[in-house]
């Protein structure tokens, strides 16, 4: 699949994801939008997903953890990009043509890019399928979809960074 | 900077938009209200022109309110009105306890505000409502008793029953304190009598008040038009018409003037405010038609009032925005054109582009220039506030202070001048509280009771200069040293020079008095107002003489929008330093760099100038050029050299506040885009020296 089917794949599964969600109001049903990082699937809700860009030059920050991969321009504002492979202890690896930065607006800490491998599809979840995870990590449930498990990752612990962590 | 406005993130537009507006209304009430207080206090006549005002005010916001349908807010402000409308006419007298109804509608206006967007929260005010207006019809039931001294007038009852209650009432004012009464009378050519008539009035009004305007029946032919004016002056009737130097007018004295207090109109505390030309204008509600009186003066500042738009300033950002991608795909565009005139078939078609493409940019830059211009306002609002929390403080601390405030009207990006309200608030709090010293303390050190608190702006080239200057006791350094050590900020052998001692108190969570206070003990500190007037490009400096007093000086950029900067490459990286702390530039051999104490130096024509590689602060890789050029950084009254490989040159950079999980970036103050849609970082050079000079001990 070319990146670019890919792409428009992506909004028609959001659009109609949200005009079902509009007109049928299944019960308590939640969108999840799922993506990828090394070959581990994870997801974020829908609701917390601004737009999504593909890969664009990004500029350090000195004296920032690393996690923090810099900042972008996004039609003139500046955001900070965290890189999600790092940010979840994977393996470090070159991003390829598929890498997707995913624009969050978060609660208290504005925007953010997280920067993904691809981005896959947006899956409606009952909540009885989500198995919800105890502890510190940052993936707060797991949600079983066609035999894998997708993580459900936990963005205000994502986001919480600091300088000098 | 995005944490601005998420506060109020629930409410819907129209409700926004309706609690932005109104609280400009209330925020003039609220001044208009304790500038009543003042003149009352001050056993003072009212200001007939306040009176008026802050019936508009209350008026505009019954309007208001009932257009975006808030009953409760429309239900006090219409009581309010009648109350003003009574007060402004002579139907009711000033007193303590007209005063605080008064301000306590404008704290009950305040508070509904805050619940707009929570219909429950507005019905929990219906009883302080009902009790509010039960005191005002209180209030308002004391009526003055006076005999009618108009009967002393020598003029037509006719032209006395044409005169408006308002106009009766101010005639009666002016009768009462003895100013001289006169009737002038004008012809007119008809096609011009606006002009004519305006001329006039402008007159009269430099040398007295315009108590009405009427046609006059008179004799005149078809073509003109008479116009009988009545005036209240000091002056008595033939020193009136003189003054006056209008050819075609006469005068007929109605009253002789008792000249008892000759004084003239009242006048509030000139420092603080002078009220502009069109504020003068009376109410529309107050002319009857069929006078005909559509003075041109006052037509106009009608008029000027409804050409104004409201506009949210989010909508002006993205203005902004939109014009700044311009300015960038400008520079990409640039590029086009160089590459088409140098290549050797294309020159003639490329050279016809640079044509047009020089046209375009001018008037990008008219563009960028009207939009800047759209977004500045003058600091009058914040001098407001200012003079507010400081007549607060006045009766709460028991200081005596005067104020004095200069350059209100210079003009300032929305934005900044939003950002500016804290740090400003917070340094006029630590003078008050801090600086200044009580009557008694003041006499006994030989000084006048009354301190002085002097608020002055001004505008240099693109900067805005704010001192806040106090005549108080001035920063005891040793005191300031002690704590300091105290807090581990100075090791006790340091050497520090009075600079660097004074430089202390922009050091973090630092207070040099033990007390706390309601005041100014809010836990923010001025390494908080330092950092803050960073975030958009400004500094702050401070000079103090112990006994004599302190001075904070803010410079901030006119706007935030554009600014100067110089880029510098350092490993392959840019960075943008906004100019405005570029002191110079030199290109330098590494042998000319010397050492001390594990610091480095240059010999700045015979001055050691401290040296810091950019690359090592920021712990950047590659290897230094061998030929850096040194960026002298210059903060206040501090210096640093900043040691790079290579200049970019100048460019005009958007400043963008960098958004995210990470706060407050140490050294970094934003980014911008230059074009090419990789952000530069912008440098936060006062942060910059501030560490390179505090990090001197480091071994």
């Amino acid at each position: 699949m070319s990146a670019a089917s890919e792409h428009s794949n992506w909004v028609e599964l959001a659009t109609n994801a949200a005009r079902g969600g509009e007109e049928a109001a299944p019960e308590e049903l939640r969108q999840l939008l799922s993506f990828q990082i090394a070959d581990a699937s994870y997801a974020l809700p829908v609701e917390c997903v601004r737009e999504i860009v593909r890969l664009r030059p990004i500029t350090p920050v000195p004296r920032t953890p690393t996690e923090v991969r810099g900042v972008i321009s996004l039609r003139g504002e500046i955001v900070q990009v965290i890189d999600l492979r790092r940010r979840l202890g994977a393996a470090e690896a070159e991003s390829t043509r598929r890498a997707r930065i995913i624009v969050v607006q978060a609660e208290d800490a504005g925007i953010a890019g997280l920067l993904v491998d691809g981005v896959r599809e947006v899956m409606r979840v009952a909540p009885s399928d989500l198995l919800s995870q105890s502890g510190d990590g940052m993936v707060s449930a797991l949600c079983r979809r066609s035999g894998t498990f997708v993580s459900l990752v936990d963005l205000g612990k994502v986001l919480d960074l600091h300088v000098g962590s | 900077m995005a944490a601005r406005r998420s506060g109020r993130g629930r409410r819907s537009k129209a409700d926004r938009e309706f609690v932005s507006e109104a609280e400009e209304i209330l925020e003039a009430m609220r001044s208009g209200v304790a500038d009543l207080g003042d003149q009352h206090v001050a056993g003072r006549d009212l200001d007939p022109e306040l009176v008026n005002r802050l019936f508009r005010s209350a008026h505009s916001l019954k309007a208001l309110a009932g257009m975006f349908r808030f009953d409760p807010i429309q239900d006090l402000a219409h009581r309010l009105e009648d109350i003003l409308d009574g007060l402004r006419l002579g139907r009711v007298n000033i007193d303590a306890a007209l005063l605080t109804v008064l301000e306590e509608s404008v704290a009950t206006f305040a508070a509904l505000l805050e619940r707009v967007g929570d219909a429950e929260g507005l019905l929990e005010f219906e009883q302080t409502i009902a009790g509010l207006a039960r005191r005002i019809a209180e209030a308002a039931g004391a009526k003055p008793a006076d005999a009618d001294p108009l009967s002393r007038l020598d003029v037509e009852p006719s032209l006395l029953r044409a005169l408006t209650e308002y106009e009766e009432h101010r005639l009666r004012e002016n009768v009462r304190r003895g100013r001289h009464i006169a009737l002038v009378d004008s012809t007119f050519e008809i096609l011009s009598f606006e002009e004519g008539l305006s001329e006039l009035t402008t007159a009269i009004r430099e040398h007295g008040e315009l108590l009405s305007t009427l046609p006059a029946p008179g004799s005149a032919p078809e073509s003109q038009i008479n116009f009988s004016l009545l005036v209240a002056s000091d002056l008595p009737a033939p020193q009136l018409l003189s003054a006056l130097d209008f050819p075609k007018a006469t005068i007929r004295a109605v009253l002789a003037g008792t000249g008892a207090t000759a004084a003239a109109a009242p006048t509030l505390q000139a420092t603080r405010r002078e009220p502009a030309p069109d504020e003068s204008a009376p109410l529309v509600e107050d002319r009857d038609a069929s006078l005909g009186g559509d003075v041109g003066g006052e037509l106009e500042s009608l008029r000027s009032i409804s050409d104004t738009v409201r506009v949210d300033i989010r909508k002006l950002d993205e203005l902004m925005n939109l014009v700044g991608e311009l300015v960038i795909q400008r520079g990409a565009l640039n590029d086009i054109t160089t590459r088409l005139c140098e290549a050797p078939g294309t020159a003639r078609i490329g050279g016809e582009l640079a044509k047009v493409q020089k046209l375009l940019e001018r008037k990008l830059r008219d563009l960028q220039s009207a939009v800047l211009d759209v977004r500045m306002v003058p600091l009058r609002q914040v001098f407001e506030k200012v003079a507010r929390v400081i007549r607060r403080m006045r009766r709460e601390l028991n200081r005596d202070v005067r104020l004095e405030l200069r350059g209100a009207d210079t003009e300032l990006d929305k934005l900044i001048v939003e950002a500016l309200v804290d740090p400003l608030m917070h340094v006029v709090r630590n003078a008050l509280d801090h600086a200044i010293e009580s009557p008694e303390d003041r006499r006994a050190a030989g000084k006048d009771p009354e301190g002085l608190l002097a608020i002055e702006a001004l505008q240099r080239g693109n900067h805005v200069v704010i001192a806040v200057r106090d005549d108080g006791r001035g920063i005891d350094l040793a005191a300031l040293r002690t704590r300091a050590e105290a807090k581990g900020l100075v090791q006790p052998d340091e050497v520090l020079s009075e600079r660097e001692t004074l430089e202390l108190i922009f050091a973090p969570g630092l207070s040099t008095r033990d007390e706390v206070t309601e005041t100014s003990g809010r836990g923010v500190g001025m390494d908080v107002v330092r950092s803050n007037l960073a975030a958009l490009g400004g500094v702050v400096d401070v000079e103090s003489t112990k006994g004599r007093g302190t001075t904070i000086t803010m410079t901030l950029p006119i706007t935030l929008a554009i600014i100067q900067s110089l880029i510098v490459g350092v490993c392959g990286r840019r960075f943008a330093i906004p100019l405005t702390s570029v002191l110079e530039t030199l290109m330098v051999e590494l042998p000319q760099i010397q050492r001390s104490e594990g610091r480095e130096l240059l010999d700045l024509r015979g001055e050691p100038l401290l040296l810091r590689h950019l690359a090592r602060e920021f712990d950047l890789e590659g290897t230094p050029a061998e030929k850096p050029y040194v960026i002298v950084l210059g903060i206040g009254e501090q210096r640093m050299g900043l040691v790079v490989d290579r200049l970019h040159g100048q460019q005009d950079t958007v400043i963008k506040p960098i958004q995210g999980p990470l706060s407050s970036l140490r050294g970094i103050a934003g980014a911008t885009d230059l074009g090419d849609q990789e952000p530069v970082l912008v440098l936060d050079a006062s942060a910059l020296v501030d560490d390179a000079t505090r990090r001197r001990e480091a071994a």
